[in-house]
């Protein structure tokens, strides 16, 4: 245990104070949603919830399931996207790093000036011709899209700091470049491997521009288009919304707490040309 | 696979003989060849919608011809979209929106990291905890905003009314005067915690010793804050301000959820601008030109960042 001054204590205070102004939307999310409906409407609002009770969770959770497939959905698409990420962008940020690629951070930085919501109207239409719309397929693809210039410009630094004498002494021992890669580099990238990966599926979960252009199917939509539909049904039920909101954002909130350390370092890394 | 230490050397002074042009072209070729799904993935998904949107964006590509494929027109489509009452608030609303948004993140962000830079007890669980707003999906978050504006019940109002500042209840996203101001509110907060994070990080990348060295000089906090820190962080500075702006530019998520671009456009931005045009008008040659605007917009940006990136390498 370190020792602390006075001071240092008064900083935390401050820095609990501060953690609780700014995060208080969250707050506000999470107690809506286990008020009774009079409370939320309370004039002057409740800050601090008076009878706790969790009817909202019952009726959208277990009396009315008609969010469970969302979540399905989402879960699906945003595993997908963290798989398919990880395998198109572990080889090539090590072939980038490698070989000092010139261009490929200049292609890749051009490839994100077009709103999202701008590539969807070509992969709208290319997998209309495809026969891909509406599948998860179309969302995984569209999701990658996003994440992976993240995830080559995160794991890029990444192999430069891995000394090249590893894989020639593993070229002398008889591997080729590519078993040299597989056997050598792969099992040190592990928690590159846990950035990226967290970063795909987090952006995939939150993702509405693709869930919106290309899945036009209720089927195969994920949550964040099943929030939308409740915010139509539900209006200003806000105990309700606030209720679908928070489970929405449940996985989210876990992921994080369970891997803070590599979701800092990923947006560290990520602002590293 | 694995040769023993003594065969090990043999073949080590052997491969280096004969490693001619041919063997070390066979040697990394398997690693170009890794390279391929990546850049096929690419170039089908990435590069060539950006191509895509360029052609169509000369053609009068709408749902009626989509199978038969567009024709060429020529600036027609260019012509309507910078025409339309809706392209001038829609630029304006970008740019303003962008520019509010960056201004104040930057300087929160830079204030909440140098609060963090100094040493406290759980100072790194505070630091990321921070990010939670930043990574809530932005559907979320739009949702969740909407109820704090809330005219009768928000607590925004309810706050500023007991501070004094407004006198009675204001809709803030049901008015034109306010909804812009409300969904900036909601994109700086979303968008501090980043910024936090990018300072911080550079901020203690800053050597120390130039510090105790200003201090031994008598300089004030102004002066070590204009003279040096400031100096020190303008390559960071730069590279956020660059990919925030690329990233704020591209609001979609938050205004389709908060207010539909309305009310009357108040909130209009190119991002839904150009997604009214194909997903709602379904005239694609139209929404390829938002998009080609928009790219050419960024670029101008971006041309920025690579000449900074290129001096820093040089340097």
């Amino acid at each position: 245990m370190k020792k602390y001054t006075v001071k240092q204590y008064l900083l935390l205070l401050a820095a609990i104070l501060i953690t609780i102004i700014f995060l208080f939307p969250i707050y506000w999310m999470v107690t809506t949603s286990i008020k009774p409906i009079q409370d939320v409407f309370a004039t002057p609002p409740m800050i601090i919830p008076k009878t706790i009770q969790f009817d909202a969770y019952v009726k959208n959770l277990i009396e009315d399931q008609s969010l469970l497939p969302y979540l399905r959905n989402s879960f699906i698409v945003a595993i997908g996207t963290a798989v398919l990420t990880l395998l198109l962008s572990l080889p090539c940020a090590y072939a980038i790093a490698r070989f000092r690629l010139k261009g490929a951070s200049i292609l890749l930085l051009v490839t994100q000036m077009i709103p999202g919501i701008m590539t969807a109207m070509p992969l709208f239409i290319l997998f209309t011709k495809l026969g891909l719309l509406n599948s998860y397929m179309a969302l995984i693809i569209g999701n990658t899209t996003t994440a992976l210039p993240f995830a080559i410009v995160v794991m890029r630094p990444f192999f430069l700091t891995i000394p090249k004498g590893l894989e020639d002494a593993a070229v002398v021992d008889g591997c080729n470049r590519f078993t040299a890669f597989l056997r050598i580099i792969l099992p040190l990238t592990k928690p590159s491997v846990l950035t990226v990966g967290t970063f795909s599926f987090l952006f995939a979960w939150g993702d509405l521009i693709f869930a919106l252009t290309l899945a036009t199917d209720e089927k195969i939509r994920p949550l964040t288009m099943g929030l939308t539909k409740f915010i139509g049904q539900y209006g200003t039920q806000w105990d309700n919304l606030m209720a679908v909101s928070t489970i929405a954002a449940a996985p989210i909130i876990l992921l994080f707490l369970l891997l803070q350390k590599y979701i800092v370092s990923g947006i560290t890394a990520g602002s590293e040309k | 696979m694995y040769s023993s230490t003594k065969t090990n050397t043999i073949t080590r002074t052997q491969a280096t003989k004969r490693m001619g042009k041919l063997s070390l072209l066979k040697k990394s070729l398997p690693l170009y060849l890794i390279i391929i799904p990546a850049v096929i993935f690419i170039i089908c998904f990435m590069v060539y919608p950006i191509i895509y949107n360029i052609i169509v964006s000369f053609q009068n590509l709408t749902i009626l011809n989509l199978k038969t494929g567009g024709t060429f027109i020529g600036l027609e489509n260019y012509i309507e979209v910078i025409k339309s009452e809706k392209f001038g608030i829609a630029l304006k609303n970008t740019f303003i929106y962008t520019g509010v948004c960056i201004v104040f993140q930057v300087v929160f962000g830079y204030l909440l990291a140098v609060f963090f830079n100094q040493q406290f007890p759980f100072r790194n669980f505070f630091r990321s905890i921070f990010l939670l707003a930043w990574m809530t999906p932005l559907v979320i978050t739009g949702t969740l905003f909407k109820w704090l504006f809330d005219v009768d019940y928000g607590v925004i109002n309810e706050l500023l009314m007991n501070l004094h500042i407004i006198d009675k209840p204001v809709n803030w996203l049901g008015q034109q005067s306010t909804a812009l101001a409300a969904v900036i509110v909601t994109n700086i907060w979303i968008g501090i915690p980043f910024n936090m994070i990018l300072i911080l990080s550079a901020l203690q990348a800053l050597p120390l010793d130039v510090y105790e060295a200003a201090k031994i000089d008598g300089a004030n906090r102004f002066q070590t804050f204009r003279k040096i820190t400031l100096p020190l962080l303008k390559p960071t500075l730069f590279v956020i301000l660059v990919l925030g702006i690329i990233y704020t530019f591209k609001v979609f998520d938050i205004i389709l959820v908060m207010t539909g671009g309305g009310p009357v456009n108040a909130t209009q931005v190119l991002p839904f601008f150009g997604y009214e045009q194909a997903f709602v008008n379904f005239n694609f040659g139209a929404s390829g030109a938002v998009a080609t605007i928009i790219l050419v917009i960024l670029m101008c940006f971006s041309l920025v960042y690579l000449y900074l990136v290129k001096k820093e390498e040089s340097a």
